[in-house]
């Protein structure tokens, strides 16, 4: 696979301070300078089912609109504070007319202001280099090109309305392995 | 130990109410404390469980407080317009819903925290403080989402709440603080009443200050200056005074243990008054005071009716007994018809009274009346003659006659007391008889002497009397079969004539009876002159008792003699007074008074010494005689006689056998039977005993025989008649002959004639005594009279007598001579 690549392959694996592996946390690298082309995705959905957002963490690039169908029988409030992407889809049922376009990058929080415990994240990012952990912590960018990089690493679990941990990472024309460890508590 | 005398010991009333009050009391007393002790166990036992139960109250009503605020603030972070305000940090509008939703739940104070708890905006005019206490609940709240818990803000206790504001992850915190205020005290006091006291300190080493208390100011201060580390932990309840009131209090620790930093404490006290619990409701105490006024009072009436019941009869008894007690015997005592305790001291009562009285009685008549006659006695004849003189009006005059009784100590001794007896009875029968008026008394005075009481009778009168009853004892009496002469002494003295008040009169009326008994010669009325002669006999006596110490006391001899030799075979010793003005006193002037005092006891003693005397001294002289020396009845009785004679025989070392005692026949039969004992212990000494005047009393010679007599003295009244009396004679000769036979020497007195020295002679009487030998002389006239006796007669020749008497011539033979028993 390397052979038919332009740049090293990453491997993250991420851990609480218990060293065991965490799931689903976003994985970013961002060019220290300059900026990775990225494209605007489409079709992403964040649907309301049981009083649950679905997914809860959803990762998009700039640009990209999200729906926000409603499966529920219930009404939802769907809105967001953060400064990202402030909104609110004030009461309703079924699809919404138009969705949101997430246009900065950043992290936005939804809730519902109906349904207090509902909670979901849109992770916005500028860069093509994103990732999520498996359920090994296991994390693998690859084709990524020599130069230096802040790794970005963000878990819903981390403290509410902080952002992503974010550390230096120089990349050579080779491979490399790297273990972060969240400061998050185990098995949530 | 002295018994203390209470006023109401003095009383069975009192102390019978005393008691009942006092058991009354002491029951009101003990059902009293008994009510109280159950009070206070009960308030003991309950009280701690009110304040654990008053604990979960306050317990509740700060949870919800609690809720209340966590539920404002709640409402205040769910608040939509709240969060947008806080996503655009739009402060203003966030201190204003804080303040709007703060108002509407009572927080005085409410605040917007980050979510690293800095204070972001508050309503609090005080935002150190507040931060402070977010700092407080932080650790709490990040750990469980939200927190609350009692503590201080600005020094007062708070409970404050911190809760997350959610968009919908955590983006803040709301703090809202509530004051405790006086309404959870008003609550806790309403609803359990109990009192809850907050005490509070900002750091362990401050002092606890009272942040609020439903007790008074002083009694908080107080329990805010105990010490409450301990008692924190101590989930029971303490008993402590505080102002002197014993309240029980729990303690429990409202705020709780943060991290390091400033530790504000908040601590609830809640009290009880155990004092209160223990006290007796009010109505039940007035209930109780009420009950013991009413029993007081019931038990009173009671106790005084008792006490009357029981102490009126003792009163009535008492005073019947005093009645008794000031001699008034005729009264029965009350209530003896009870049957009860008291019934039975009347009856003894009673009982006593008779008895008292029957005594009395009996005493009254032994004390005024004779047993034997039934007469009046001299006590009570006293009184009558002194009423009598009281009662006599000016020209009434009182006698008194009073009499002895001759010779009854005779009939005593020789008949015996039975007929003594029966003879004053009979004297007392015709003396009543002689008592013709009323208000004339017969009393028995003593033994043998009675007298009576005249009323209004002058002294012929009286003499009448007297004369009458001399009269009655002309006729001899017959007791049992003894014919007894009766005689008697009467003498008798009147008012006011010889005695100015009854005594004397008494006095007087004694006198003359004595005098007529001595006279012989019928009754006699007092007359100064016998006074005299008794007012000379005092003199006498003192002048007698003189001539002993003076030594003016003579003995003198006459001597005796033998009839067939002519030989001086005794003398008998006499006694002769040589008194400083009267001269030489015959005995007959003393003798007869001196045995009458007694007197004579001391004469005859020194008659015995001065005979031994002259006994050694005649010896010396070479005339051995044998002294003769008197004894009288009184002597005779004395039962220490022969010791002193011994005694002084042993003082002079004389023998008895140098002396012979002489008695009379009558002193003897005065007590025979003494006199008997003591004959023969004289005689057992060795002294030779001799009948003197043998023939003047009633004594026979059988009698006579009996007593350890060696010789016999006829009376000198038959030896002076022999020769002219042939009966005389006759019983001179028989009598030698008798005694002969009895083995008894005989001696003749008196004789004063040649003739009857001759007759005598003739008689075979052994030995004479008499003038015409020879007069009694003294001692130092006797050896030479004796030498002239011996030089006339030396060859002892009887019949030469016949013209020897020495100094006896024919001319004094018959000249009546002295008589001299001494």
């Amino acid at each position: 696979m390397a052979s038919c690549a332009d740049g090293a392959a990453i491997d993250i694996v991420v851990v609480d301070r218990a060293a065991s592996p965490v799931s689903n946390a976003v994985v970013m690298l961002e060019p220290t300078t300059g900026r990775l082309s990225v494209s605007p995705m489409t079709g992403v959905r964040i649907t309301q089912s049981k009083r649950q957002f679905i997914p809860q963490v959803t990762v998009v690039t700039v640009g990209t609109p999200v729906t926000f169908p409603n499966l529920d029988t219930v009404r939802h409030h769907v809105y967001s504070f953060s400064p990202i992407k402030p909104f609110e889809l004030k009461l309703y049922a079924g699809v919404p007319a138009s969705p949101v376009v997430f246009d900065k990058p950043g992290i936005a929080v939804l809730g519902c202001n109906i349904h207090d415990h509902m909670v979901a994240w849109v992770i916005v990012v500028d860069t093509p280099l994103h990732v999520r952990s498996d359920a090994a912590g296991r994390a693998r960018i690859e084709d990524v090109a020599a130069g230096s990089y802040h790794l970005r690493i963000w878990h819903s679990d981390l403290p509410a309305g902080s952002g992503p941990i974010s550390m230096p990472l120089t990349v050579a024309a080779v491979d490399m392995n790297k273990r972060v460890t969240l400061s998050v508590d185990p098995s949530k | 130990m002295k018994r203390r005398d209470y006023w109401w010991r003095r009383s069975i009333a009192a102390q019978i109410i005393v008691l009942f009050l006092g058991m009354l009391l002491a029951v009101q007393a003990i059902s009293f404390t008994a009510l109280r002790t159950s009070l206070s166990d009960h308030a003991h036992r309950v009280l701690p469980t009110s304040l654990h139960n008053g604990e979960r109250l306050l317990q509740t009503l700060l949870d919800r407080n609690a809720q209340r605020l966590i539920h404002g603030a709640r409402l205040v972070a769910a608040d939509y317009g709240f969060r947008e305000a806080l996503s655009s940090n739009d402060s203003e509008t966030i201190t204003s819903v804080l303040a709007n939703h703060g108002a509407r739940i009572g927080a005085t104070d409410a605040a917007l925290l980050g979510t690293d708890f800095r204070l972001r905006s508050s309503t609090s005019g005080r935002p150190q403080d507040i931060s402070l206490v977010a700092y407080q609940l932080a650790t709490l709240a990040a750990k469980s989402g939200q927190a609350s818990a009692i503590t201080l803000l600005a020094g007062r206790p708070y409970e404050a709440v911190l809760v997350p504001v959610k968009a919908p992850v955590t983006v803040g915190w709301v703090l809202m603080a509530f004051p405790l205020d006086e309404k959870l005290v008003v609550d806790l006091k309403g609803i359990a009443s109990i009192d809850l006291t907050l005490l509070s300190r900002a750091q362990p080493s401050d002092p606890w200050s009272v942040g609020l208390s439903s007790l008074d100011f002083g009694h908080a201060m107080e329990l805010a200056r105990a010490d409450w580390e301990v008692e924190v932990r101590n989930t029971s309840m303490t008993s402590l005074s505080v102002t002197g009131e014993e309240i029980g209090v729990q303690a429990k620790l409202l705020s709780a243990e943060h991290g390091p930093g400033p530790n504000p404490t908040v601590l609830a006290l809640l009290s009880l008054s155990i004092d209160d619990a223990v006290r007796l409701p009010q109505d039940l105490q007035y209930a109780l005071i009420a009950i013991t006024l009413i029993a007081i009072a019931i038990f009173a009436v009671g106790s005084i009716l008792t006490a009357r019941h029981v102490t009126a009869p003792l009163r009535r008894l008492a005073d019947a007994a005093e009645n008794v007690g000031l001699g008034e015997y005729a009264s029965v005592m009350p209530d003896t018809a009870r049957n009860d305790e008291i019934g039975d001291l009347s009856q003894s009562f009673e009982q006593m009274r008779k008895s008292v009285a029957e005594n009395q009685a009996r005493i009254l008549k032994l004390a005024y009346w004779d047993d034997l006659t039934g007469l009046p006695n001299r006590a009570r004849f006293r009184d009558a003659v002194h009423d009598a003189i009281r009662s006599a009006t000016a020209d009434e005059m009182v006698s008194v006659i009073m009499l002895d009784l001759n010779e009854f100590k005779r009939v005593n001794d020789v008949l015996g007391y039975r007929v003594g007896d029966l003879l004053l009875v009979h004297v007392a029968e015709r003396l009543t008889q002689q008592i013709v008026r009323t208000g004339d008394i017969v009393a028995r005075l003593s033994g043998d002497e009675f007298g009576l009481l005249l009323c209004s009778s002058d002294a012929k009168h009286s003499l009448s009397v007297a004369q009458r009853i001399e009269k009655s004892f002309d006729s001899p009496l017959t007791l049992e079969g003894h014919r007894v002469d009766v005689g008697a002494g009467i003498g008798f003295a009147c008012w006011p004539q010889h005695a100015s008040e009854g005594d004397g009169l008494l006095n007087r009326a004694e006198i003359a009876m004595y005098a007529a008994k001595l006279r012989k010669d019928g009754p006699l009325m007092y007359d100064s002159s016998i006074d005299v002669a008794s007012a000379q006999s005092l003199s006498l006596m003192t002048e007698l008792r003189q001539a002993v110490e003076r030594n003016e006391l003579r003995l003198h001899l006459q001597p005796k003699l033998a009839l067939d030799s002519g030989q001086i075979v005794g003398a008998e010793a006499l006694v002769r007074w040589q008194h400083p003005q009267r001269g030489l006193l015959a005995p007959v002037h003393f003798v007869p008074f001196a045995e009458q005092t007694g007197f004579i006891r001391i004469l005859t003693m020194w008659v015995f010494g001065e005979a031994l005397l002259a006994s050694k001294s005649l010896c010396n002289d070479g005339i051995d005689v044998l002294l003769s020396v008197n004894l009288s009845t009184r002597d005779l009785i004395d039962p220490d006689l022969p010791q002193k004679f011994s005694e002084r025989l042993g003082q002079y070392g004389a023998s008895a056998t140098r002396i012979c005692l002489e008695i009379t026949e009558t002193a003897i039969m005065d007590n025979p039977q003494r006199a008997l004992l003591t004959l023969d212990r004289l005689s057992a000494l060795g002294f030779k005993l001799s009948i003197d005047d043998y023939g003047s009393g009633y004594s026979s010679l059988a009698y006579l025989k009996r007593l350890p007599v060696n010789e016999l003295k006829i009376d000198q009244s038959f030896i002076r008649s022999m020769h002219s009396d042939p009966d005389d004679a006759m019983i001179v000769q028989s009598t030698i002959d008798l005694a002969h036979n009895l083995g008894i020497t005989v001696v003749a007195e008196g004789v004063e004639t040649v003739a009857i020295w001759d007759m005598l002679y003739q008689f075979k009487c052994d030995e004479a005594q008499g003038y015409y030998m020879g007069r009694p002389m003294p001692i130092s006239e006797f050896p030479g009279w004796a030498a002239i006796w011996r030089a006339r007669y030396p060859d002892n020749s009887a019949n030469r007598l016949r013209n020897a008497a020495v100094g006896a011539p024919a001319s004094v033979a018959h000249r009546n001579p002295p008589q001299e028993s001494l």
